[in-house]
């Protein structure tokens, strides 16, 4: 181990372990707090994105066989200051995201419905739900299914534009389904063989 | 760890310690409440979950024992439970404190707004209660509900670290985790992201992570327990606001999908974002930039002191490797590329190595090796080099102008350059004029007088399209006029002489042109130095004046010219070259030359004044020169309103060169330089021949260009005499003499401004033709400068009504010195109205017509606005007022006019609401486009539709005034009706644009958008009288529109196509291929229009919208022009703007308003005196018709709907807008 005196991990190695509910995990150490027993790892995206990746806050506490596949002698890089305001910025839509989309939910609204809001807020954060109809910019009414004829509202550009997201929307969907369902079955193997 | 743990947070932790204060405040006080909740939540028991044992799975969230409760607290703890707890516990927080940082982090997501203000202090009592809370309260909260409460749990352990510390922040140390910067780090960058938390019992929650404890304790936002069968999301029943996992109860925490990068500072930088882009090419949403409530000026200050450069190209490495596991094969000794050099001691080796400095040595010392590093290290920024807009040369490049100054010069630089560009601008149209040499002179004088005033003006013309244009064609002679201004103070002596020439023909273009031209950019900065300098200047201008006004016809000419000049641009190529040199060239060509000419005679009789007068004051010179710009704009943009229509602009010029005589002989007694005078005038004459032979079609106008001439003549003489002042010395002794010899002719002239306004605005009312060139004549003096235009008018009044002038020359006399002199000049403008109603009514009208005539003048730009509406209208709008204002131009003017126009404008404005509002909105949403278009079609369409849209781009910026332009045009319909409505609207706006000569200049500009306001009020006002009008109840509003009403409406139709023609004038300056093209367009469709208001003053009204539209094409590029002198002298360039639209429409009615001379005296003297806002409102009520009127018919239903909204505003606000308007805009000038 070339973690220094006092620490068990050096950031940077790899490392595996399993915890109590018998997962096995697995990535590179980024932060470990003895006092807590608290390890963060780094692991590749489970979304396969090449810039992102999970972070895992492991409770050590929990976990056995806790092994160093490799170590890594180098000094971990400097940490970027953090931009706090985003963050708390991005807790706060995220919780609203959240909230409004179980609004939804408790509404009754099919799932290809609410993956449809999302998808609209993302773009246009002026949108909402009214009953079962999204209501975007106050100006467009999508009603179920939520589908491209069923945007409805005074022909502009507001409408066209709804229409396009719409679209567009339904489009995607599709093509992940195709993705998810080829994606789905490996990680449930995986997770079978790990257990 | 802990070492490095320098500062995951960085300067965002470090920086924030208030605001975690502040934060923690508002926690406590939301704890309770959270608590509360949190009781439902489950925290039913406080103290019920275990902590040690597996955490419940029930609904509530996962349980926290509280092992510690005491401890928990921490920041959670301290927030919710502290609100009571004792303050050991608040050490103890401080002691987290000393994590304050991590707490500030964590706290922020939490922290409200309100929470930054939170005093430390207070977190610290907090801090204390916390730990009392934790004790007892902590166990409660553990709710899910509550998150709060279960931040206490974490804190127990931490207080008692933090007791020991006893200090907050400062030098307390972090505890727990918040001790291990990697550790903050990396879960403060995964603040706000989904989560799944997994506890000790195997469920599974999910949520927005939201802060942690120093003992790890985790907080999620909206949490929820993730069923096996998560196919659809949760209800909202199933989510608990949120949820406190002890560190002790979850085994892990997944973050998904997490963006390193996403939080880091540089999330926003080029690099960062083309990393990212490098990374995985898909397209991101685009998300609005929230700075969130936490961002303050720390943050940006932070950035701010990033002096960072980039990557250091290690770090580059690096970073490929990580994420993309590049590894670089850079070698920093090149091999690759080169070898090392082997060195030694060997004489080969020493010889080679001095022979390659010697090299290198001459090499670096070469010029070209320093000129290619010199591009190198040129420290002019790309956008400069490569982006900048660089208007002068290429805008004008028509005109050779380029020879004076490529160089884009920046308004505020304009003014001292711009003499020389005014000169150059003058220069060049005159240039085209005959007698250009003696132009140069004058454009000298101008540029020194103009400089600041018109010259900014130019300049900001030429800055905008409209030089461009105009000096396109003209731009070969503009530019040996230019040169030739520039050079030309010396000269002036000889710009006297040529001002004479030069104002006749530039009256008929320059005019339009000036008003398009000089009212944009020059109003702006006419409208401050008249305000500033106004007084002064007045004075100056007054004394000058006499000189000037002599010269003041070639002041007007010269400022025409200036506004010519961009305008010309426009028309330019055909007209300057046509109009001077073959009358054939057409009405427009003889026009624009005309323009030209006059508004250098207006410039070097500015330059003269100010020359003479400047020598003491500068900015009274300047002011003098402005107002000489100006007038010379108006005149200039009568003239080519008057230009459009054949008769008109053989009127015009033939007024203008009347006018310019008249003010040289009066003042002067055209012994100045009256061979210049001649030249000018016989040029212009001929000009107006020219446009009479194209006009001919026009017998009326003939006649009134026969008229005109004689005023013209008489102009010339006094031209000349300006002309001779024109050089500062013969200008100073000119005013001497003029005052001494001719104080009658000071008076004269100041009243003969009134006259010739009057006369003008008679002209141009009665008959388009003859009283257009009348008013142009008139107009043009007082553009060119109160003085000028006194003098002008005077002249006209002399020449078409010596009665008048009696009261002028007496208003003149007390005016003379001062600027209400001017004004009253100005309110010769009026006078023209006066003129107008001879026409109709001619003399019974006139005192009520003279105000009309300004009105109407002003009514034509405004109404020209409303043509153009989109961009042209507001443009002409903007103009409008600027004719008008020109009118009140004087300083002193101003104030009287604006209280005059305050009364007009109520009540117009309130016949105006009830009809024109909607009206107004209509035209407004189709727009200036439509009805400009309409009215093209009609006229000339095809051009001024091409044209105006191309305006209305430009004009965009106008868009207000122009709206305000459509609501008129949409009344253009009514306008025969309307007219008298009109009037008083446009007297209104008159006043306005008379008391704020700013006004015109911003409408022209879109400078002040406070000034486009008024216009559109102004035109709102105009819209209103024309629906009364129609109605006929508007008579009432319009009483003095009432008596002159049927002249006034003549003349009215003259004004809308005088309107139109400034109106189109602005547009086409603005676009100065647009301004050649309207103004080609537009003379040939005015002409035609004309004639038809001559048979049928209904079809007029419809085709004189047209034209004016038309007009407007052309004569909105001269409008800039106008502005831009108005900018100087906006009071007087808007006037003369007004004016030379009302002349263009006058042509065909112009020679009616002949007769009305004697309304024209009196209309001026109205002017001058409160009266002449309500001749102002008569005439300017007219030209809204006109314009509302062609545009209401076609367009208006249009533009109506659009634009009522605002017009609405606009005429509600009218009564008092238009006056506050001008009130405020004279403050801006001021």
């Amino acid at each position: 181990m070339a973690a220094p005196p006092g620490e068990y991990f050096s950031v940077g190695s790899q490392v595996s372990c399993r915890t109590c509910q018998e997962q096995r995990l697995q990535g590179e150490v980024v932060a470990f707090d003895y006092q807590s027993k608290m390890l963060a790892l780094k692991c590749p995206s489970s979304s396969g994105k090449p810039n992102h990746a999970d972070i895992l806050l492991i409770n050590l506490q929990y976990v056995s066989e806790v092994e160093i596949i490799n170590d890594r002698t180098e000094t971990p890089p400097p940490l970027a200051s953090l931009n706090v305001s985003k963050l708390a910025s991005k807790a706060r839509t995220e919780k609203e995201e959240k909230l409004s989309q179980a609004y939804a939910i408790s509404a009754g609204v099919s799932l290809e419905g609410q993956q449809l809001f999302q998808t609209i807020h993302k773009t246009i954060k002026d949108c909402k739900w009214q009953e079962k109809n999204i209501v975007v910019m106050e100006e467009v009414v999508i009603t179920p299914p939520y589908q491209v004829e069923n945007c409805k509202g005074k022909e502009g550009s507001a409408l066209s534009h709804v229409r396009k997201i719409v679209e567009k929307h339904f489009r995607d969907v599709e093509s992940q389904k195709i993705l998810q369902r080829s994606q789905a079955q490996q990680p449930q193997k995986e997770a079978a063989l790990s257990s | 760890m802990r070492s490095t743990a320098a500062s995951p947070l960085g300067l965002a932790a470090a920086t924030e310690p208030r605001r975690l204060a502040a934060a923690r405040r508002p926690r406590w006080r939301a704890l309770p409440r959270a608590a509360r909740h949190g009781g439902r939540g489950g925290g039913a028991n406080p103290n019920a979950y275990p902590s040690a044992a597996p955490p419940p799975r029930g609904p509530g969230p996962p349980t926290y024992a509280q092992r510690s409760p005491p401890s928990a607290s921490d920041c959670f703890g301290s927030n919710g439970n502290r609100g009571g707890a004792s303050r050991p516990g608040s050490r103890r927080l401080f002691g987290l404190g000393g994590l304050p940082r991590p707490f500030v982090v964590l706290l922020f997501p939490f922290a409200s707004p309100a929470a930054l203000s939170a005093a430390p202090p207070r977190a610290s009592s907090l801090g204390a209660r916390a730990s009392p809370l934790r004790s007892g309260v902590s166990s409660a909260r553990p709710a899910p509900g509550c998150p709060r409460p279960a931040c206490e749990p974490v804190y127990g352990p931490l207080t008692g670290r933090n007791n020991s510390k006893g200090l907050p922040q400062s030098t307390i140390s972090f505890d727990g985790i918040y001790a291990n910067m990697r550790m903050v780090h990396i879960l403060t960058s995964v603040v706000g992201s989904k989560c799944e938390v997994q506890v000790k019992n195997g469920g599974i929650y999910e949520g927005v992570f939201k802060t942690y404890s120093p003992k790890c304790d985790l907080v999620l936002d909206a949490a929820h327990e993730k069923s096996t069968e998560s196919s659809s999301g949760p209800k909202r029943e199933e989510i608990m606001e949120s949820i406190l996992f002890k560190c002790s109860d979850f085994v892990v925490v997944q973050f998904k999908d997490m963006d390193s990068s996403y939080a880091r500072r540089d999330a926003f930088t080029d690099s960062a974002i083309s990393a990212k882009v490098n990374g995985e090419h898909k397209e991101k949403d685009l998300e609005p930039w929230d700075a969130g409530e936490l961002s303050t000026s720390e943050e940006l200050e932070a950035l701010e002191n990033d002096v960072s450069n980039g990557w250091d190209p290690n770090d580059m490495f690096r970073y490929n490797e990580e994420n993309y596991g590049v590894v670089s094969t850079y070698d920093s000794s090149l091999s690759s590329y080169t070898v090392p050099l082997e060195r030694d001691n060997s004489e080969e080796f020493l010889k080679r190595e001095a022979r390659a400095n010697q090299l290198a040595e001459e090499i670096e010392s070469s010029a070209q090796y320093k000129a290619r590093v010199a591009l190198e290290n040129d420290d002019r920024s790309e956008e400069e080099k490569y982006t900048a807009v660089q208007r002068n040369s290429s805008e004008r490049e028509g005109h050779s102008i380029n020879t004076r100054e490529n160089k884009y010069i920046p308004p505020g630089q304009r003014n001292r350059e711009v003499i020389s560009w005014g000169s150059g601008r003058q220069n060049s149209p005159r240039m085209g004029q005959p007698g250009s040499g003696a132009m140069p002179s004058r454009s000298t004088s101008h540029t020194s007088d103009f400089n600041p005033n018109s010259g900014s003006d130019q300049r900001v013309v030429n800055g905008g399209v409209p030089w461009p244009s105009p000096c396109p064609s003209p731009s070969s002679r503009p530019p040996s006029r230019y040169q030739s201004g520039p050079n030309s103070l010396p000269p002036r002596a000889a710009t006297p002489t040529r001002p004479p020439s030069r104002p006749p023909s530039r009256p008929s273009r320059p005019p339009s042109h000036p008003s398009a031209h000089g009212s944009p950019a020059p109003v702006s900065t006419m409208p401050k130095r008249m305000s500033s300098e106004g007084p002064p200047r007045m004075s100056p201008k007054a004394q000058r004046h006499p000189r000037n006004h002599r010269v003041s016809a070639g002041r007007g000419s010269i400022s025409s010219g200036l506004e010519f000049v961009s305008h010309n641009p426009p028309s330019e190529a055909a007209t300057p070259p046509v109009a001077r040199t073959s009358p054939a060239g057409g009405t427009w060509s003889s026009v624009v030359s005309g323009v030209p000419r006059l508004s250098p005679k207006t410039h070097r009789p500015r330059s003269p004044r100010q020359n003479s007068i400047g020598n003491t004051p500068s900015g009274p010179v300047l002011a003098s020169p402005q107002a000489g710009i100006i007038p010379a704009e108006a005149v200039a943009m009568p003239i080519p309103a008057a230009s459009p229509t054949p008769a008109s602009p053989a009127s015009n010029r033939a007024v203008t060169p009347s006018m310019e005589a008249k003010d040289s002989r009066l003042q002067d007694q055209r012994q100045n330089s009256p061979s210049g005078n001649k030249e000018n005038v016989k040029p212009n004459e001929t000009s107006p021949n020219f446009s009479k032979a194209e006009n001919k079609g026009i017998s009326p106008v003939v006649s009134e260009h026969r008229k005109q001439i004689d005023d013209l003549k008489k102009f010339k003489n006094d031209f000349r005499l300006q002309p001779s002042s024109t050089s500062e010395s013969m200008d100073q002794l000119l005013n001497k003499n003029r005052d001494g010899e001719k104080s009658r002719d000071v008076i004269k002239d100041k009243i003969e401004p009134s006259a010739k306004d009057s006369f003008i605005e008679n002209s141009s009312s009665n008959c388009t033709s003859g009283s257009s060139k009348p008013n142009s004549p008139s107009i043009s003096p007082s553009i060119l400068s109160n003085t000028e235009h006194k003098r002008g008018p005077e002249v006209t009044s002399q020449g078409v009504q010596t009665s008048s002038p009696a009261c002028k020359q007496e208003k003149d006399d007390k005016e003379e010195k001062k600027d209400a002199a001017e004004q009253v000049r100005k309110s010769t403008l009026n006078p023209n109205a006066k003129e107008f109603n001879p026409r109709s009514f001619s003399q019974p009208k006139p005192s009520t017509t003279p105000t009309s005539p300004r009105p109407q003048a002003q009514p034509s730009p405004s109404m020209v606005g409303h043509q153009q509406p989109t961009p042209v209208y507001t443009q002409p709008v903007c103009f409008a007022p600027n004719m008008m204002y020109p009118v009140p131009v004087s300083p002193g003017v101003q104030p009287l006019y604006p209280i005059p126009m305050t009364p007009m404008p109520v009540n117009q404005a309130k016949t105006y609401r009830a009809g024109k509002v909607p009206n107004m909105p209509q035209q407004r949403q189709d727009q200036h486009h439509q009805s400009t278009m309409m009215h093209p079609a009609s006229a000339a369409g095809p051009p001024i539709v091409a044209t105006p849209p191309a305006y209305s781009t430009q004009y965009v910026a106008y868009s207000p005034q122009q709206f305000p332009n459509q609501p008129l045009v949409q009344h253009v319909p009514h306008y025969q009706s309307q007219h008298p409505h009109v009037y008083s609207p446009v007297i209104q706006g008159n006043a306005r644009m008379m008391a704020p000569p700013a006004h015109a200049q911003p409408g022209l500009v879109s400078s002040s958008a406070t000034q486009y306001g008024a216009h559109e009020q102004t035109h709102a006002m105009y819209a209103c009288p024309k629906l009364p009008y129609n109605k006929e109840t508007s008579p009432s509003f319009y009483f003095a529109i009432s008596t002159g009403s049927l002249a006034q409406q003549y003349a009215h139709p003259n004004t809308t196509l005088h309107p139109h023609t400034p109106h189109p004038q602005p547009s086409a300056t603005p676009t100065g291929q647009q301004q050649s093209q309207h103004g080609g367009s537009h003379p040939a469709p005015s002409p035609v229009q004309h004639h038809q208001h001559q048979a049928a003053q209904a079809l007029h009204l419809a085709s004189p919208q047209q034209q004016s539209a038309i007009y407007h094409a052309g004569l909105a590029p001269t409008p800039p022009s106008m502005t831009p002198a108005s900018n100087t002298q906006s009071p007087q360039n808007s006037f003369p703007t007004a004016q030379q639209t009302v002349f263009t429409i006058h042509p065909s009615h112009v020679q009616p308003a002949y007769t009305n001379p004697p309304h024209m005296a009196h209309v001026p003297q109205a002017h001058v005196q409160s009266g002449m806002v309500p001749s102002h409102p008569t005439a300017h009520a007219p030209m809204m018709l006109m314009t509302t009127q062609p545009p209401g018919g076609p367009q208006a239903a249009l533009a109506q709907s659009a634009l009522q909204p605002i017009p609405v505003s606009t005429t509600a606000h009218f009564p008092y807008m238009t006056h506050p308007s001008v009130q405020a805009h004279h403050q801006q000038q001021l």
